[in-house]
């Protein structure tokens, strides 16, 4: 990567001490670099519309002149499933064969999620790559977005509830508090509007 | 699809995290070539007219309500004066100001609807006994009552060295 932003640099400079080179290279790569996004994904319909409102309003030209276009990540929690179910009543242990059939079946669905977003990614010719975590899903996201050290966040809003538009969905407002990386939250639009693209 | 001329609504106030949000913005969201709008909206807090306590009412002459009245434009002054001296080299893109009279929260939420934004940005102090964990009043009842999407943008602690993890 120096090699590449020293070269676009001299162009300017051509006769300039290397001393000023370097710090000019220095400059430039950190302006190339990408942003990473992560956008958090699951199966409602919320989080696709969040996911084309990004796309469609962050990263439809770049930033910069020099900079790449951003790094999207899609990552989908999978909630891990309990062996034990219905705790109150008699126990019911899952067969094993029962834990795999769910565990295929939780695969799958993931996996459709996760490629119907790189669909939507291709289409508006954005590079995406994917990550499948398992666990609870807003503990996974606010980690993820740490470990992965993401500028940015992007998480669609199901407002569970009386009032569906009012109010947050629990994910969403327990990751808005706790992630320390900018958050952006989306949130369906208003049912009386038409789906176009504004 | 790539359609110009978003309307983005930063709410600034006095403290660093919403110039960290502004700084932010025109370095990820805003280029110079795009053809948005960004609004910068201060939300002025309405002066308690009396502290009325129990047994003591503190009238204000009119001379101190003046006063007060004053430094508050003044503050709000200086806050889009610097809000928008940052916005300087931007050229394609329309800045505009407004002040609003009233509580931040609602404030902020009806300037948006009224305008018709996009996209609202704004900081978060993180008020509370771990400043990291929470976010800031305001910021939240926006991110929750907005109709549109919300961008908060939290001020990274300085840390010196590695992380905690």
């Amino acid at each position: 990567m120096d090699t590449t932003t020293a070269e676009t640099s001299s162009t300017g400079a051509e006769g300039a001490a290397y001393q000023l080179l370097t710090t000019t290279a220095t400059a430039a790569a950190e302006e190339k670099k990408k942003t990473k996004v992560l956008v958090a994904m699951d199966e409602s319909d919320g989080s696709f519309y969040a996911l084309k409102w990004a796309l469609d309003h962050f990263f439809c030209y770049p930033i910069q002149r020099d900079q790449e276009p951003s790094m999207i990540t899609l990552v989908h929690v999978q909630p891990i499933f309990q062996p034990f179910i219905y705790p109150a009543g008699p126990v019911v242990y899952a067969t094993p064969a029962m834990l795999d059939a769910v565990k295929q079946a939780q695969a799958q669905n993931a996996a459709s999620i996760l490629s119907r977003a790189l669909h939507v990614c291709r289409e508006k010719k954005i590079k995406a790559e994917t990550l499948i975590l398992e666990g609870d899903l807003k503990d996974r996201i606010c980690q993820a977005a740490e470990q992965l050290h993401v500028d940015l966040l992007v998480i669609g809003s199901r407002g569970l509830g009386t009032f569906k538009r009012a109010f947050l969905g629990s994910a969403s407002n327990y990751c808005a508090h706790h992630v320390q990386c900018p958050i952006l939250i989306v949130k369906p639009p208003p049912p009386s509007k038409e789906p176009h693209s504004e | 699809m790539a359609e110009n001329g978003r309307k983005i609504l930063l709410a600034v106030d006095e403290g660093d995290e919403s110039m960290y949000a502004l700084t932010w913005c025109l370095k990820n969201v805003i280029s110079e070539n795009s053809k948005d709008t960004l609004i910068l909206c201060y939300a002025k807090p309405p002066r308690a007219v009396h502290t009325a306590m129990e047994g003591t009412v503190w009238a204000f002459s009119p001379d101190v309500m003046e006063s007060l009245e004053r430094y508050s434009n003044d503050v709000a002054q200086c806050v889009i004066e610097k809000a928008k001296r940052a916005c300087k080299h931007l050229n394609d893109v329309k800045v505009e100001t407004v002040v609003e009279h009233g509580d931040p929260r609602d404030m902020i939420c009806e300037v948006a609807e009224k305008l018709k934004v996009d996209l609202l940005v704004m900081g978060s102090h993180g008020y509370g006994l771990i400043k990291r964990a929470f976010l800031g009043s305001v910021s939240n009842h926006c991110a929750q009552n907005a109709k549109c999407p919300v961008l908060i943008v939290k001020k990274p602690k300085p840390k010196g060295g590695n992380g905690k993890h």
